[in-house]
């Protein structure tokens, strides 16, 4: 499936949420994640997503 | 459900009608600008960011927010969107275009008459303001320009709904057998519920609260006009999801590349939604002290039976969506989701906004019940609450409609899909962060309604990250919203001033997959349901209403006693149901 500008974008919007409540989840697990350690995995997760668009985006995209 | 014929557009085909679309939505477009603006302000001056306001006109900011996106731009939209789906769904214009106009004139001076009341608020001296927030129930008393412009507003509501009445009877006189067509029957439903609830907070502002303002009685019964307010107070929030609901039935699935998966289940849901949002509105009153606890009790029952309809709109919803994935060539238990039109802000803004509502509904159980409720009452896990619902699941998707409806009634092409699918996304991921927040907060303790959230000598705590970092949260998110209401706007308003198109947007609607024939006549007799809604609200609220007349010191407060005869009367009636309670209680526990 091609990742899209628009599939892109849902999936940042999805990661939001999920890196808001990282603590909260680590936490059932009795790990405490400092804030910083979440700010470096959405910023990896989103790093990752744009070598993936460059490697599999629809390249010059016109009518997004 | 009649379709549009192909070919000729809503604009060209009704003339009239798109006219009225475009000035109800205009002036929804209009408050939501404004009141996405004092959201703004509100949003920072809690959190300490930016303070553009003294904090003494935090009520004046505050009352316009609410009513300005809450009561103006919600209604207004959604009698844009009832007035298409009329004329659509019955194929048939309005029967007089005069009257459609008078309505919309009349909640336009409404209108206008509440929000200069409310605006007077910065003007010192003028001796004019309506400081009372979106509930405006007493102690707190306005202007009487702000009730008399509410009156008026209300009255403009009633009126547009006798316009889809008579469009409707005359539909009936011209199709005797056929089934009411499933638009309309979604806009009836909707619109017997807001007449029955209307009744209350028309009675409380006519009665009580415009002839106190005027200074013509001396006092109210608080408790009284709190109860009437919410009598309403919970439908109305029905009210604002039901034309959410009607674009999610009709026309999502459509958007998503399918159809409505089933037509009778959609009818089923309406009438549940009108038997059951009225008999409940004291849930909002958990902490009224005044009020029996089996009062609560019974709220509370008849609340989570809402739950019903609302489960199955989730299922025939998305069940709906994934049929249109799989019509895509979406395959997989999960992969179908990658089929979808991300690319369309109209599907895709009313996607997450169904998504965030899920959430909202998980909040909104915690407030539901009574006991969990003492947690957060008051506190602002409850603003968190009702920006996913009314504030996302209602406000987002009228925006992402926008961009499917307005090209219908302009004739005009969308500006900008990409500005329009960065919009959407943009509310979602500003909504993530300050309704979140607002939820965290709530549990902190950190109470709503207050320019100063602080309180000396006292620190809330949060068991993960710090009330800093919610702080941030909030401020951040108002911030991504506000300037996603600019972008949308923008977006409307360049539509709006575009070159005129054959083919502004794909307006077909598909039939359902199952459609109504199957399903039982008795589910569009409309008078039978009335009938059993009104039963249901005189049982849940007889009672309550009368012991606060009796406890509260009479109608007007301190005022007028109850006559002994009503009060023998009543007290006997008390003693027999809370004996039968008991017993029952003694079966059941
Ligand atoms: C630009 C986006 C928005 C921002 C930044 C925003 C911000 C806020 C904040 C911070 C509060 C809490 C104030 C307090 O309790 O002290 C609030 C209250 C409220 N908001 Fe919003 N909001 C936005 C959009 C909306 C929308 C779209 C709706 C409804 C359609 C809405 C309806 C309300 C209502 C009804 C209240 C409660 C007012 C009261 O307590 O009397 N808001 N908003
Ligand atoms: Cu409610």
């Amino acid at each position: 499936m091609k990742l899209t500008k628009a599939r892109a974008l849902i999936l940042i919007a999805f990661s939001v949420p999920i890196a808001i409540e990282l603590r909260t989840v680590a936490g059932f697990f009795n790990v405490e994640l400092p804030l910083i350690a979440v700010a470096v995995i959405e910023f990896l997760f989103l790093a990752l997503l744009f070598v993936l668009y460059g490697l599999y985006g629809e390249g010059s995209e016109s009518a997004a | 459900m009649a379709t549009a014929s192909g070919g000729s557009e809503f604009v060209d085909k009704f003339p009239d009608e798109a006219a009225i679309v475009k000035a109800s939505f205009l002036i929804a477009f209009v408050s939501l600008g404004i009141g996405a603006f004092f959201g703004l302000i509100q949003a920072l001056h809690r959190t300490d960011v930016l303070r553009v306001i003294d904090s003494a006109d935090y009520y004046t900011v505050l009352t316009g927010h609410g009513v300005l996106l809450a009561i103006v731009f919600t209604i207004f939209f959604l009698c844009g969107v009832f007035h298409w789906a009329i004329a659509r769904s019955l194929d048939r214009p309005a029967e007089s275009a005069l009257f459609s106009w008078a309505w919309v004139g009349l909640m336009t001076t409404g209108t206008v008459l509440a929000t200069v009341a409310i605006l007077g608020g910065f003007v010192p001296n003028l001796g004019m303001s309506a400081d009372v927030l979106f509930t405006f129930y007493a102690p707190l008393q306005a202007h009487p320009i702000f009730y008399i412009g509410l009156a008026m507003f209300i009255v403009g509501t009633w009126l547009s709904g006798a316009d889809w009445f008579l469009s409707y009877r005359a539909w009936r006189q011209d199709h005797p057998d056929e089934r009411i067509p499933l638009q309309t029957f979604m806009v009836l439903t909707t619109m017997i519920m807001w007449y029955i609830s209307t009744l209350g907070v028309a009675v409380s502002v006519v009665f009580f609260l415009i002839p106190w303002s005027l200074g013509l009685i001396e006092s109210v019964n608080p408790l009284l006009t709190r109860t009437l307010f919410w009598y309403f107070g919970h439908p109305i929030v029905y009210f604002w999801l039901m034309p959410a609901y009607l674009l999610w039935y009709t026309v999502l699935p459509k958007l998503a590349g399918g159809r409505l998966f089933s037509d009778p289940l959609a009818r089923v849901v309406f009438l549940l939604f009108l038997l059951l949002s009225t008999p409940v509105g004291i849930h909002h009153q958990y902490l009224d002290p005044g009020i029996a606890e089996g009062f609560k009790f019974i709220a509370m029952t008849n609340t989570m039976f809402l739950l019903l309809p609302s489960l199955l709109t989730a299922f025939t919803v998305v069940a709906s969506v994934e049929h249109g994935a799989r019509q895509r060539g979406g395959k997989g238990y999960l992969r179908w989701l990658g089929a979808l039109p991300w690319r369309d802000p109209a599907f895709t803004g009313m996607a997450l906004a169904g998504a965030m509502f899920a959430a909202g509904g998980f909040s909104g159980m915690i407030n539901a019940g009574m006991n969990i409720n003492y947690l957060i009452h008051n506190t602002l896990w409850v603003p968190g609450h009702f920006h996913l619902t009314v504030g996302t699941a209602v406000a987002l998707t009228m925006m992402a409609g926008s961009y499917w409806l307005v090209p219908q009634v302009t004739g005009t092409k969308l500006y900008s899909r990409p500005i329009g699918l960065l919009q959407v996304i943009m509310w979602f991921v500003g909504m993530v962060f300050m309704s979140n927040a607002m939820h965290r907060a709530g549990l902190a303790g950190i109470p709503r309604r207050t320019a100063e959230p602080q309180y000396q000598n006292f620190e809330f705590l949060t068991p993960i990250g710090s009330i800093f970092e919610l702080r941030v949260q909030i401020a951040l998110g108002g911030t991504l919203l506000f300037l996603s209401v600019v972008l949308f706007l923008f977006n409307i308003l360049l539509t709006s001033l575009g070159e005129e198109s054959d083919r502004p947007v794909d307006s077909y609607l598909p039939e359902p997959l199952s459609g109504p024939e199957g399903s039982p006549r008795i589910l569009d007799n409309l008078a039978m349901w009335t009938g059993i809604a009104a039963v249901l609200v005189v049982l849940a609220y007889t009672l309550p209403l009368a012991g606060i007349i009796q406890n509260g010191g009479g109608l007007f407060g301190g005022g007028l006693p109850v006559p002994a005869t009503v009060s023998a009367g009543f007290d006997l009636v008390m003693t027999t149901v809370t004996s039968a309670f008991n017993t029952l209680w003694g079966v059941v526990a």
